[in-house]
């Protein structure tokens, strides 16, 4: 009864724009308080406080501030012109830049709407400029920038570690594969539609070019690959390689390129503090909800309810990829991880699926539904920067995000894909 | 109307200044702490300070995310349906937010007073008062931002003006102004531009 009240409180709460994190807290607290009585209230100050003060966690801001720092120096426009060194010379060579760059950017930027604003807002022009149709690049940079959150570092991850108490480094490991396989597969669709509108190639394949671009933003991909292999090698936890990983940016800003913007790099302060605050407290409140979950056992109740009808591992896979695919469309993928990866945990471990592999189905799911409108935060940034309409680029986007659904897939009933080099690793 | 917008502006001033500072300070700490750690003098306090200060980015981060409006909701029945109803709905919601945070500032000064004397485990001389005094304090910040930046989100949907959550549009305008510069081109290798 009261969670029936819960879910539809929730849901009339978030209907009326009320914050989530402030709907979730606000309908535990009447929760509590309906169920305990008043005297429960103190804990409400004291559970919101250590919801929030969490050491893992830390690991969000340091990316984001990495990756801010990182774009502040230039960055962007190094790997972009490394990228096109490198496959400018296939046709649709800027869609393949595009794509390629995004697979670089991932390895420094943990969040997809970082990578798209930073690669979309030099490269979207540009195709422009080439004729190619604006509907196809947005698609093919929105597209492209989903695989931000699969590759390490990844701010999803950070938060599904969490959340569900697995290993951070293990699923950082465990989306190379998919990440670089996802890749491959978008550039097969950019070289279709290359063909299909004849767009051009960039230039001529040439290898003294490739060695001095490569020289230039070397640095700038080989620093932050370090420091993935110190987390991965265990010498440093995540959060401190997001720590050494702002030391680096600095170091590479401000004595390697000389170009840091102190402007930029403030505003880009106040707005990563700002963006993890966002999900911090979003944190922080459902640490409130879990408190009270706990309590009622209902995450325990949800899973023997399923298993009851099923006890079937692949079932249960494709139940809570199409629950996750369902709420993508209406959720931030942050939001989507801290409501639900709690209370699907119990189910995930009853049927057996190894919580990494399952970690790695929810971030890159939660990344597709970051590409579906409504609620599309990289592909409604990326279509603002091409002045394109939405349901226009979602018409050759939909073909981008079949060949994300095909890597799902694959990630998803082929274990092998993604853990093979986690057991490599760690087995 | 124009004495709000102007405190709101005052307000996000002095939130961004502490959020700056705040991260600033989390890097810094991070960064010695594991220089010192790998040289073989690590600090005992490292990693409690360092999830306090998160829990403090947290909550005035928050409030200055709450004067931007910038916390993920779901904005579009609210700009959907007539505007009679949807400035009806907004009041709504805006009670809800401001009652949860005038609960949470109440609870938390109640546990203020319980936790009297108490001091951190690995920081004998920093009174565990201090480090909770965000929640109540950042529930009455976050009530303030919510408060100033209400008009506007008044006056838009009135107007019937759509709310762009991801991304400030004349921000963005300025960002394509300077990309206009070209694309890289790998004919003048970057390596010239580093040595300028």
């Amino acid at each position: 009864m009261t969670m029936a009240f819960m879910v539809i409180g929730l849901l009339g709460l978030i209907m009326i724009n009320v914050p989530i994190a402030v709907a979730l807290g606000a309908i535990t607290v009447v929760a509590m308080v309906t169920t305990q009585g008043m005297w429960i209230l103190p804990n409400v100050g004291l559970v919101m406080y250590d919801g929030a003060t969490s050491f893992p966690l830390l690991a969000i801001p340091m990316f984001i501030l990495a990756g801010a720092i990182m774009n502040a120096t230039g960055i962007s426009r190094r790997l972009i012109a490394f990228a096109s060194a490198l496959f400018g010379f296939i046709r649709g060579g800027l869609s393949m830049v595009s794509i390629g760059a995004s697979l670089f950017f991932a390895e420094i930027s943990g969040s997809a709407v970082a990578d798209v604003a930073a690669m979309g807002s030099i490269l979207i022009p540009a195709m422009k400029k080439k004729k190619y149709p604006r509907a196809l690049a947005a698609a093919v940079t929105s597209s492209s920038a989903t695989l931000a959150i699969i590759i390490p570092p990844s701010i999803p991850m950070i938060l599904y570690a969490v959340m569900s108490d697995s290993s951070v480094v293990k699923l950082f490991v465990a989306g190379i594969v998919p990440g670089v396989l996802g890749g491959f597969g978008l550039m097969c669709m950019a070289y279709y539609f290359a063909k299909k509108y004849d767009l051009p190639t960039e230039t001529a394949f040439d290898l003294p070019q490739l060695w001095a671009t490569f020289k230039d933003a070397a640095l700038a991909f080989i620093l932050p690959l370090i420091i993935l292999g110190g987390i991965f090698g265990g010498y440093v936890t995540a959060t401190e390689g997001g720590g050494l990983a702002v030391l680096a940016a600095l170091v590479l800003g401000a004595f390697v390129y000389r170009e840091l913007d102190l402007r930029h790099l403030i505003d880009s302060m106040v707005e990563g503090g700002t963006q993890t605050a966002v999900v911090m407290l979003l944190v922080a409140a459902s640490a409130l909800v879990g408190v009270y979950l706990t309590e009622q056992q209902i995450p325990q109740k949800l899973a023997a309810g399923i298993l009851a009808l099923t006890d079937n591992r692949y079932a249960v896979l494709a139940l809570l990829n199409l629950f996750f695919l369902a709420i993508g469309l209406f959720l931030h993928s942050a939001a989507a991880i801290i409501l639900v990866v709690p209370v699907v945990m119990p189910l995930v471990n009853a049927v057996g699926i190894d919580p990494v592999h399952f970690g790695l189905i929810v971030t890159l799911n939660l990344g597709i539904g970051q590409q579906t409108p409504p609620v599309a935060s990289v592909l409604i940034t990326a279509c603002s920067i091409a002045k394109a309409n939405v349901w226009e680029v979602s018409k050759i986007n939909v073909y981008f995000v079949a060949v994300l659904l095909v890597t799902l897939l694959l990630v998803t009933y082929v274990p092998a894909v993604p853990m093979t080099l986690v057991e490599f690793f760690y087995g | 109307m124009e004495t709000v917008a102007r405190l709101r502006r005052g307000f996000e001033r002095v939130m961004e200044v502490i959020v700056v500072l705040l991260m600033v300070a989390l890097a810094t700490l991070i960064v010695v702490a594991v220089i010192y750690r790998k040289m073989g003098d690590s600090f005992a306090w490292y990693d409690e300070v360092a999830s306090i200060m998160l829990a403090w980015l947290t909550y005035y981060g928050a409030a200055l995310a709450a004067a931007k409006r910038a916390h993920i909701g779901f904005e579009g029945i609210v700009e959907g349906v007539d505007r009679r109803l949807g400035v009806a709905l907004v009041l709504i919601g805006e009670a809800v937010v401001i009652g949860f945070f005038a609960v949470l500032a109440w609870t938390g000064w109640t546990v203020l007073q319980v936790l009297a004397g108490d001091t951190l485990v690995s920081l004998t001389w920093v009174p565990v008062q201090v480090t909770q005094s965000v929640i109540p304090i950042g529930a009455v910040l976050f009530i303030v931002g919510q408060l100033l930046s209400l008009p506007e989100t008044l006056r838009k949907i009135w107007a019937g003006e759509k709310h762009n959550a991801e991304i400030d549009l004349e921000e963005l305008e300025n960002v394509l102004d300077e990309s206009e510069a070209e694309l890289p081109q790998p004919g003048r290798a970057a390596g010239a531009e580093v040595r300028r």
